[in-house]
């Protein structure tokens, strides 16, 4: 894992390390239910369908909606620990709240997933979804166990610079680089930007041969992608 | 140039990835300097070089960005949450002239263009990844 430096409150570091005291949330188990994530309980502490208790959306001090529970950067509380930290590479295990993760440069880390660990695979979603092989960014802050404990992770998140190449009903066919990727077009969760606009489900101004940025979750298992954002220069496809 | 106060420019910050990494980054290599790493605080310039300035063409939409080559340091705020982090280049990018107008906002702050990337330990220690651009502004 790596450190940096980071400036924000110290509101998410007492949350973060108040969860991880409690080890709130199991992996694999105790998926809390959609409607939950709907019903603005978010930052809440909530009884899983399982009876495991756990707290979504990873913070309970501003704001309780995902993209901002991602985006609030943390530091430490405690004076002596001066730096947060970054891990990166693929999990190779999963040990209850602990990944296991084996970095791309042969490093290893030891992930923790807290009560307040927000997860991203392809949407906001729970520990649950989480599996092994799957890659993996995550930042938190070291304990003094060894682990990083997280308040973001995102599994398989890519963002790739490419060219589109083909279009058909439910894919696109990527060149990024030498290579080709399969981006899989997702009912409802695909969404393009055409430069200032907000972005919006309306795919049909997407053209072969537009260079274009693809934010989406990469599949370990047949190395497609999940499109879930395709984002054009301004323009793009407009018609005249 | 360090991690200063001076301002440099202002825009939009993606993230990619390099050196060695898992799925389609897998082949990303060291980017233009050699030495990209994802999980280091790093990021890609749009004027690294000549050879640099000819792919991005920053130009095109009206950023006449300076030159800062391998090694140059950087501070990059996010412009609403005011969070930073020092980077330093180590790749040239992002295209900018394939997206040119290209805004986003925050907090009814936007920029315009995109004119650094960074890698994802950079970028997740002033954003979230899964929103793909931030406003930022960048001091040397």
């Amino acid at each position: 894992m790596s450190a940096y430096r980071t400036g924000d409150t110290l509101a998410r570091r007492r949350f973060l390390t108040a969860a991880a005291l409690r080890g709130a949330t199991v992996i694999g188990t105790g998926a809390l239910s959609a409607s939950a994530l709907s019903t603005g309980v978010l930052g809440t502490r909530v009884a899983g369908a399982t009876g495991t208790t756990g707290v979504i959306g990873a913070t309970a001090l501003g704001a309780v909606d995902a993209d901002a529970a991602f985006a609030a950067p943390i530091r430490p509380l405690d004076p002596a620990v001066a730096e947060s930290a970054f891990a990166e590479g693929r999990i190779a295990a999963i040990n209850g709240d602990v990944l296991e993760v084996a970095g791309s440069y042969g490093d290893h880390s030891r992930v923790r997933i807290t009560g307040a660990t927000s997860v991203w695979k392809g949407r906001a979603t729970t520990a649950a979804d989480i599996e092994t092989g799957d890659g993996l960014y995550a930042r938190g802050l070291p304990l003094p166990d060894g682990t990083l404990a997280t308040d973001a992770v995102w599994v398989n998140i890519v963002n790739l610079h490419a060219t589109i190449r083909g279009i058909e009903r439910t894919r696109l066919h990527l060149a990024h680089g030498q290579h080709e990727i399969i981006g899989n077009l997702m009912a409802e969760r695909t969404s393009a930007a055409y430069g200032d606009a907000s972005p919006t489900a309306d795919l049909s101004r997407l053209t072969i041969g537009q260079s274009a940025q693809v934010l989406g979750a990469w599949r370990p298992s047949d190395g497609s992608v999940d499109l879930v954002r395709v984002a054009v220069a301004p323009g793009a496809g407009r018609r005249r | 140039m360090a991690c200063g106060s001076t301002k440099l420019w202002n825009g939009e910050a993606t993230w990619f990835c390099c050196g060695n990494s898992w799925g389609p980054c897998a082949t990303t290599g060291g980017g233009a300097c050699g030495t990209c790493r994802s999980s280091a605080l790093h990021a890609a310039w749009p004027n690294a070089s000549k050879a640099c300035w000819d792919i991005t063409r920053p130009d095109l939409c009206g950023e006449d960005i300076p030159r800062r080559g391998c090694g140059s340091e950087m501070k990059v705020r996010h412009d609403c949450s005011g969070a930073s982090v020092c980077v330093t280049v180590t790749d040239c990018g992002p295209r900018t002239r394939s997206f040119c107008s290209e805004s986003t906002c925050c907090d009814g702050v936007c920029r315009t263009n995109r004119v650094i990337d960074l890698t994802p330990a950079a970028f997740s220690a002033i954003g979230s990844l899964s929103t793909g651009t931030l406003p930022v502004s960048i001091f040397e």
